[in-house]
């Protein structure tokens, strides 16, 4: 009981602090700042559980998870907001909407691809890791050609 | 006593669910993106749905080790991005040019 109970607030706490980050627009805490932090914490954690008696592997392999699922936490709303802007940016907002969707869908990718880069360095799965940075590659190439293509058709259909 | 193992567990799993749950839902959000709109919007909302489904194939075959779902996520996630570029260059020669 009581370990779910630190599920449940620590990922009240990730996700309540990425939903300030995306409503203030900006970060609450400077990422260099809040990575050294969250580094020397989790070697505070890994040494404390190695004087509790833990093997050191299993104490590094523990704390790597725990942080793999905050950055699994932390990109779940992204993804929700994302998709909530898919629903929300319909015709109605004209020709160019489509470059706002195509934001969107750009943020999908990013997000989606940052958790795989991360979360596979943090349970040490090199392959999850590779795949994620060739699609991180990818993505802007993917955004510029759509882009592309939608503004010749619609320059086309300005023509006619 | 805190079993610290069973805490890493379990917030990987959940961690891992309720991302696939996220996924589920933009790449809902991304199925009515591709079925509402022109042929550009369309190839964007596929683009889309195959990263979301790629993702969540992915964790799916780490949570419960079903190792077909891996290389399906790595066909979807390569060729869903690859095929996009493809098809938008070929929109643009023939709609544009």
């Amino acid at each position: 009981m009581i370990e779910e109970i630190f599920v449940l607030i620590y990922a009240l706490i990730i996700i309540t602090f990425v939903g300030l980050n995306i409503r203030k627009g900006s970060f609450i805490i400077e990422p260099a700042k809040l990575l050294l932090v969250v580094i020397i914490l989790s070697v505070i954690a890994t040494f404390m559980l190695y004087l509790k008696g833990i093997d050191i592997y299993l104490a590094i392999k523990s704390i790597a998870k725990i942080l793999a699922g905050g950055i699994m936490f932390a990109g779940a709303l992204p993804m929700i907001l994302a998709g909530i802007g898919l629903f929300r940016f319909g015709d109605e907002f004209g020709p160019n909407i489509f470059y706002v969707r195509n934001h969107i869908t750009g943020v999908i990718d990013t997000v989606a691809s940052f958790v795989m880069i991360f979360a596979g360095l943090l349970i040490f799965r090199l392959d999850l890791v590779a795949v994620g940075f060739f699609f991180f590659v990818l993505i802007p190439f993917c955004g510029n050609a759509l882009a592309n293509a939608y503004y010749y058709s619609y320059q086309r259909r300005l023509r006619e | 006593m805190i079993d610290v193992l069973t805490i890493a567990d379990l917030t990987f799993f959940w961690g891992a669910f309720i991302f696939m749950i996220a996924t589920a839902f933009a790449g809902l959000c991304a199925i009515r993106l591709a079925l509402k709109g022109e042929t550009v919007t369309s190839l964007m909302g596929v683009s889309a749905l195959t990263t979301t489904a790629g993702v969540s194939l992915y964790l799916i075959q780490i949570l419960f080790e079903i190792e077909f779902a891996r290389d399906t996520a790595i066909a979807l996630l390569v060729l869903g991005a690859v095929g996009t570029i493809i098809f938008a260059r070929l929109f643009r020669m023939e709609e544009g040019e």
